[in-house]
């Protein structure tokens, strides 16, 4: 178990790696070179030639590698162009309400998946199957911005049930004090979640129904409910748990749909904004983030698997 | 309307445990657009004793494992009970309420399934898995329950039951969780075990273990046994009385020494005459019961063995014969569904078997492989035992033998002992580690490309699961075309023309070749795979299981084709097998391998007759053989071999059988023993103490 840790871990490093090798290919792919970025179209050569030997653009390649991957050790991610910040700032104050919204989204999705499939596995082919089906299908089919949009609309504008806007608060803390707030936001990232986690967990749970240890659980003379929430759940949210992992890049990249819409200034609306204003260092900050969430995500996948089967557990 | 004799018969005794009465199960389905019903349990009775031991044999799709699931009121989903009782104690279960059915789950009933691997939950503890009937029944605390569990595992023979309370199923091996699995099942210490094919996934010496621990538990804690199998080996030794069941009726039912002697319904009598073990002679073909069981969709008139019986008359097709005796209708009576029956003291297997022509006798000296020295090793890459530099799984370990032209050369041992792998170096498909393969009088390994691959058309392969080794999106036609596409022969009507042949030679109509392989039965499918083998004409065949996923009538045919097929072509088996009686029945010569090693090899009638090798003469002991014996309670001769095959990849120092060989000593542990012929020449052994050859 130990061993398996230590290896995904070391893994996940070298990957890691990589994700800051490709984040400096990118810095380097910048229109004009980070000094025009900077600079603007108009400074004079002398003023480039400056800057670039003054931020070390003038070494080699590698050199520079490994001086940005000392300065990315110490976090410093450079300074943002428009916020008068440094990136690492920034990001330390937006990404704690990303996390939050984003945190609360998996945690609602999978309050209301895991029932919902395992409600729809035992309806197998009933209506409340027929329907959930339905349902899922089209929330996971439907764009976030349109579902934003359509709640927004609905609760917002013709029930004035929740605010249109997220909360505002500057603290964790003060954003999670306003909960009406945030029902709009974190049900519009949850809903596409929902629709697919509710089928994967349709499909595992049936999958195990299958299986000849319900059939033995059943001769013991074990009830149903039982069965389902002794046996038959553990085995089927195996697969899910990697699930949640493999799902946190696309839960980030609908968090910057869903900032931008509900004015939540979190980390994908610094994204989106730094995006209109050509705030480089900003948007590499960003990706460089969410690099790491990824690959943080699936290593968290392998320790929730390890944890949870026991046939991993054993084998190093 | 049936049973009516036996139902109505006042004399009964009243005290019976449980008692299945015209039990009628079925399953709705869907042809197409069209419903129609499948007629899974057509009338079934049987009655058990408390402490009897009853055994409910058949092939494959004939209700037995139906039967006990329906007790319990497990059936699979959409089938039910449609007519009949089953009396359990005094309560019918067939239409009792879940919430009484759940109460005697576990409980007073217990049940043993098939596969101990996906029997139990993968993700919980086994001592949580065994515990669980005892929490849900007796109202014990934990700590009770867990102090029971303990007990019970070592009851079962778990060695330290404390330590493995808190392992999970995969930590186990095969026989050890049928033994977990046995435990959870007598852990309420219930009135009935029903055990459904308990053994079929198990090895043999495994096997002999499992049903002597059943049988063990079963005096000790005085319950009644239902052991539900295909073999008719397993239930010989096992069992009070015996129930045959056929296309969801039970056909027969009597004591089992009297249903041994004498069997009365023609089902039954020719499925003994099939059983390779009860062949007269190895030079005869096995009695085959031709066509196929009928579909349990397709309800049909009369006796559902009719038309695939040679006394059938007209009354057999249009009138049911009722299960009823001749003896008077006492419990033990010997009762039967037949019109047309075995008399009483006619030999049952004489009659059956057709007279052929003996077999061309095989030359001694015109050997076709040769095998020397020949190792495989895997190596091990991220298991457990990853940090040892150069660990690896020894498959096979300096295995020698030769194979003559014609001959059918049977290698015989348990899963893991590196038989198959043989087969595949064999073949080619494999290189060896080490040690040549010399074919005729060529080194396939020394040839170039071109040369090999001409080569390759004289050995072929045949595999147990023919189904899973064809192109499911493959016709038949192009199957049996690949191979020649692939050897370059003939022009495209020469190789229909050999397609046409090859299915007449395996017995399969020539419309055939337009069909797919699902449409075609299981024993269809290996004459397909025989076909596929023999379509390049090789002078060698190497049969991996070839008949072990088949029911024993449909074994019977498959075996006697590829005998006559031998006779004809003078084609060479290198035959795989578990099966001792099979390998027995079929092989000229035979080897017999343990952990990578061949220990013995001989002629088969010498090795089987007088076995030098201990591991030879355990196996041969703890195989079940289809035969009652002739006194009360007799048991095998010797006891079962003891302990499990230890790892391939940390194989015992010395002699690799000498941690289960009774007879070890320590030069066994220091020396490995070289092959030798203490007794006759051609027989021989690699032991230090070999046994006498007139041992048996």
């Amino acid at each position: 178990m130990i061993r398996f840790l230590a290896k995904r871990t070391a893994q996940a490093a070298v990957v890691l790696l990589l994700v800051s090798v490709i984040v400096f290919v990118l810095l380097h792919q910048l229109p004009g070179g980070p000094a025009r970025a900077i600079l603007g179209p108009k400074a004079t050569p002398q003023a480039v030639e400056h800057f670039n030997h003054q931020q070390g653009y003038d070494r080699s390649l590698p050199l520079q590698y490994v001086h940005y991957l000392r300065r990315l050790l110490t976090g410093d991610l450079g300074e943002s162009y428009k916020l008068n910040q440094t990136v690492t700032a920034v990001l330390a104050d937006r990404l704690p309400r990303t996390l939050v919204l984003t945190g609360l989204s998996i945690a609602l999705a999978a309050v209301l998946a895991v029932p919902l499939g395992v409600l729809q596995a035992v309806r197998r082919g009933r209506i409340a199957d027929h329907l959930l089906t339905g349902a899922a299908f089209l929330a996971y089919a439907t764009p976030v911005f349109f579902l934003g949009l359509v709640l927004i609309l609905v609760f917002s504008q013709r029930l004035q049930l929740f605010p249109a806007e997220a909360p505002q608060a500057d603290t964790v803390g003060g954003i999670l004090s306003d909960p009406r707030a945030l029902v709009l936001p974190v049900v519009t990232l949850a809903l596409g979640i929902v629709a697919a986690f509710s089928r994967y967990t349709r499909s595992a749970v049936l999958d195990n129904l299958s299986e000849d240890y319900v059939r033995t659980a059943r001769a013991k003379g074990q009830s149903n409910a039982r069965i389902m929430a002794r046996h038959v759940l553990r085995n089927a949210l195996i697969p899910l748990a990697s699930l949640l992992g493999l799902y946190l890049p696309t839960l980030l990249s609908g968090s910057l749909v869903v900032e931008s819409m509900f004015n939540y200034p979190g980390m994908g609306l610094l994204f989106w904004n730094a995006a209109q204003g050509s705030d480089f260092p900003v948007l590499l900050g960003v990706t460089l983030v969410v690099g790491v969430a990824t690959v943080l995500g699936s290593l968290f996948t392998d320790i929730a698997y390890a944890v949870l089967d026991p046939r991993i557990r054993s084998v190093p | 309307m049936t049973d009516s004799l036996l139902r109505t018969d006042p004399r009964l005794p009243t005290d019976s445990l449980l008692r299945i009465d015209d039990l009628h199960v079925e399953i709705p389905a869907r042809d197409g657009d069209r419903r129609r019903t499948v007629h899974a349990l057509d009338g079934v009775s049987l009655d058990l004793a408390p402490g009897e031991a009853l055994g409910i044999v058949g092939e494959s799709g004939c209700g037995k494992t139906m039967t006990a699931l329906s007790v319990l009121g497990l059936l699979p989903g959409g089938a039910r009970i449609t007519g009949g009782s089953v009396a359990f104690a005094g309560t019918d279960l067939a239409s009792a309420p879940e919430p009484v059915l759940r109460g005697v789950r576990g409980n007073t009933i217990g049940m043993v399934f098939q596969d101990p691997l996906t029997s139990l939950n993968p993700t919980m503890t086994i001592g949580a898995q065994v515990a669980e009937p005892l929490l849900l029944h007796k109202g014990v605390g934990k700590a009770e329950a867990w102090r029971r569990t303990e007990e019970m595992l070592r009851l079962v023979g778990l060695p330290k039951p404390g330590e493995r309370l808190r392992t999970y199923p995969h930590q186990l091996s095969g026989g050890m969780r049928q033994r977990v699995a046995i435990a959870m099942a007598l852990i309420c210490e219930p009135a009935l075990l029903i055990a459904d094919e308990p053994t079929t996934a198990l090895d043999v010496t495994t096997q002999a273990q499992i049903l002597e621990l059943i049988d063990e538990l079963r005096t000790r804690l005085g319950m009644a046994l239902i052991l539900v199998t295909h073999d008719l080996g397993v239930i010989a030794r096992r069992v009070d009385r015996v129930a045959v069941m056929y296309a969801g009726r039970t056909v027969e039912r009597a004591g089992v020494r009297a249903l041994f002697a004498a069997p009365r319904h023609r089902y039954t009598q020719a499925l003994f005459a099939a059983l390779p073990e009860r062949a007269a002679d190895a030079s005869q073909p096995l009695a085959t019961i031709p066509g196929l069981p009928p579909s349990p969709a397709d309800r049909t008139r009369g006796c559902r063995f009719a038309p695939r019986c040679e006394f059938a008359s007209e009354r057999c097709e249009t009138e049911e014969p009722p299960l009823s005796t001749d003896e008077g209708a006492s419990r033990d009576a010997h009762a039967f569904a037949c019109f047309h029956p075995v008399p009483p003291d006619a030999d049952p297997v004489a009659q059956l078997v057709p007279a052929v022509p003996a077999p061309v006798p095989v030359p001694a000296d015109d050997v076709l492989l040769r095998v020397t020295g020949l190792t495989k090793d895997y190596p091990l890459r991220g298991g457990p035992f990853a940090l040892r530099r150069g660990a690896a799984v020894s498959a096979v370990a300096g295995v020698s033998l030769s194979v003559r032209r014609g001959e059918t050369f049977g290698i015989v041992g348990e899963s893991g002992c590196g038989k198959s792998t043989l087969g595949r170096l064999v073949v080619g498909m494999e290189p060896p580690t080490a040690g040549s393969i010399r074919f005729g009088e060529r080194d396939p390994a020394a040839l170039d490309r071109r040369a090999r691959k001409a080569h390759r058309r004289e050995v072929q392969l045949m595999f147990q699961d023919s189904y899973a080794s064809m192109d499911p999106r493959m016709r038949v036609a192009a199957i049996l075309r690949e191979p020649l596409v692939i050897q370059g022969i003939g022009d495209r009507a020469g190789q229909d023309a050999r397609i046409a042949r090859l299915l007449d030679d395996v017995g399969l109509p020539r419309g055939a070749v337009d069909r797919y392989p699902h449409e075609f039965s299981g024993g269809q499918r290996q004459r397909l795979g025989l076909a596929r083998a023999l379509a390049l004409s090789p002078s060698l065949v190497v049969a991996d299981e070839p008949v072990s996923a088949l029911d024993v009538s449909v074994q019977a045919q498959i075996l006697n084709l590829m005998r006559e097929l031998q006779r004809e072509k003078g084609v060479a088996y290198l035959f795989i097998s578990h099966d001792l009686a099979v390998v027995r029945y079929l092989a000229d010569r035979v080897g017999v391998m343990y952990l990578g090693k061949l220990v013995e090899t001989g002629p088969a009638a010498t090795v089987f007759a007088s076995p030098l090798h201990p591991y030879t003469r355990g196996l041969l002991d703890t195989a079940d053989h289809a035969d009652p014996g002739d006194g009360a309670g007799v048991r095998p001769s010797a006891a079962p071999l003891g302990g499990e095959t230890p790892s391939a990849a940390d194989p015992p120092s010395g002699c690799r059988f000498r941690t289960r060989c009774p007879y070890a000593r320590d030069i066994c542990a220091r020396e490995e023993p070289m092959p030798a012929e203490p007794g006759a020449p051609g027989h021989a052994v690699a032991c230090h103490f070999p046994l006498a050859p007139a041992a048996r």
